[in-house]
């Protein structure tokens, strides 16, 4: 059982977790026993499971401890499933979680969900605003994330987390994927599970850098310009993807430029592969603005290793904006991106007390 | 300050060279990592960029705190 803090009421509560530094800053759920157990128990799972150690603090992360943030974060106990899963993808060797929130880069742990699990642990946003305000699951299943990055994990800002300016999605970065207007395979499905089966994809990413492109129905190679559009987006010299190479990065297509691209015949692997081709710094600005890694005879400088490091999905609302989310991709795995299944079999649902 | 752990933990003898900006993370990490007394020397925030004659000057300044703190590591 997690040590308990006392305080004379919730008020008094919340002040003594701001000053413990246990909080990201806003207001938090107080997270009494009562709240808590309801949580784990809506796990299904037991309360003193450990998933894993999280860096750089090295806490292990108990479903109690992870609950504990779900509370915070004020997650319903429905989103738990999503939770856990999210947190056994940043736990996951391949994924760096140490280098990642000790790195002076702006990268935050991006959640993408698929399957059912989008309604079932939801309902989780993959329309219009989705990475904005005013959806319950996105927002708190992001922050959950976050808080047991911050107190089992225990970065904390100048002294273990070390971003030098950070970026909003440090709060909570949370989407799902549109599947259901989608006219690609899933994404969970293209990293090799079943469609029916429920997956959270977490990698490290920058803000979304909007990608504005209103299309040309009367011009056949309009993809083509899409396509290069994008892949200057993710191959932006002055990120690290443009400087370093390599370092999974992600595609969020809005319901039109999917239907452009579809249009065109490409399948989600087929985009990934164009992308991968356009996505380079060429070697006039590599010899102009990198003399220190340019060497005598620079060359056009790949933004990726391949064209499975570019994560595409579709969500947003209509209109002419996609998004591109450069990355960090640095660490020894080089910013991989981790799919793990939500088990939702085991969760419970408690009729009466969900929301409570 | 990781980096200098490990090698510690290899027995390699290791000092660590943390700028004053990264001081505290470089507490943070040797204690968390169960050697809150790893060898480290400040150098001035920053050094990265700052040229070869400023490099060169920053390494003058804390060579000999270098040697020393290697030599006491290896004892």
């Amino acid at each position: 059982m997690t040590n308990t803090l006392s305080a004379r009421d919730e008020e008094a509560a919340l002040e003594e977790l701001h000053r413990l530094r246990c909080t990201d800053g806003l207001p938090v759920v107080i997270p009494t026993a009562e709240r808590v157990n309801r949580m784990v128990l809506a796990s299904g799972l037991e309360a003193d499971m450990m998933l894993g150690t999280m860096g750089p603090g090295h806490g292990i992360a108990t479903v109690e401890k992870v609950a504990i943030a779900a509370v915070m974060a004020g997650c319903l106990p429905d989103y738990m499933p999503v939770v856990i899963a999210a947190v056994k993808a940043v736990i996951d060797p391949d994924f760096d979680l140490t280098e990642m929130q000790a790195t002076t880069h702006c990268t935050a742990p991006l959640i993408i969900v698929n399957g059912p699990a989008r309604h079932t642990c939801g309902p989780i946003a993959s329309g219009t605003g989705a990475l904005g305000p005013g959806h319950r699951a996105n927002a708190t299943i992001g922050r959950a994330l976050r808080l047991t990055m911050i107190n089992i994990g225990k970065a904390r800002p100048g002294s273990s987390d070390m971003a030098l300016l950070g970026h909003p999605g440090k709060f909570t970065f949370c989407l799902a994927e549109d599947e259901e207007s989608s006219p690609f395979t899933p994404l969970h499905v293209s990293r090799g599970f079943d469609a029916g089966d429920s997956v959270v994809t977490v990698l490290g990413s920058e803000a979304p850098h909007s990608v504005i492109y209103a299309g040309d129905g009367d011009d056949p190679n309009s993809y083509k310009s899409l396509l290069e559009l994008l892949a200057m987006g993710l191959a932006n010299p002055p990120s690290n993807n443009g400087t370093l190479t390599g370092g999974c990065a992600t595609v969020v297509l809005n319901p039109e430029h999917s239907a452009i691209l579809h249009g065109a015949g490409l399948t989600r692997e087929d985009i990934a592969q164009e992308l991968y081709q356009r996505s380079f710094v060429e070697a006039s600005i590599v010899k102009r603005l990198f003399s220190q890694f340019a060497g005598p005879d620079p060359q056009d400088r790949m933004a990726f290793k391949g064209p499975e490091q570019i994560l595409i999905l579709q969500a947003g609302g209509s209109g002419v904006y996609s998004m591109v989310m450069p990355s960090w991709c640095v660490g020894a795995h080089a910013n991989s991106a981790v799919s793990v299944k939500v088990e939702a079999d085991m969760f419970c649902e408690i009729p009466g007390l969900s929301g409570d | 300050m990781r980096d200098g752990i490990n090698l510690a933990k290899l027995g390699i003898p290791s000092v660590a060279l943390v700028t004053e900006e990264f001081w505290a993370q470089g507490n943070f990490v040797a204690e968390s990592l169960g050697m809150p007394g790893a060898p480290r020397v400040q150098l001035p925030h920053p050094v990265a960029g700052t040229g070869a004659e400023n490099m060169t000057t920053v390494a003058d300044s804390v060579a000999q705190e270098i040697l020393a703190a290697l030599e006491a590591s290896s004892d």
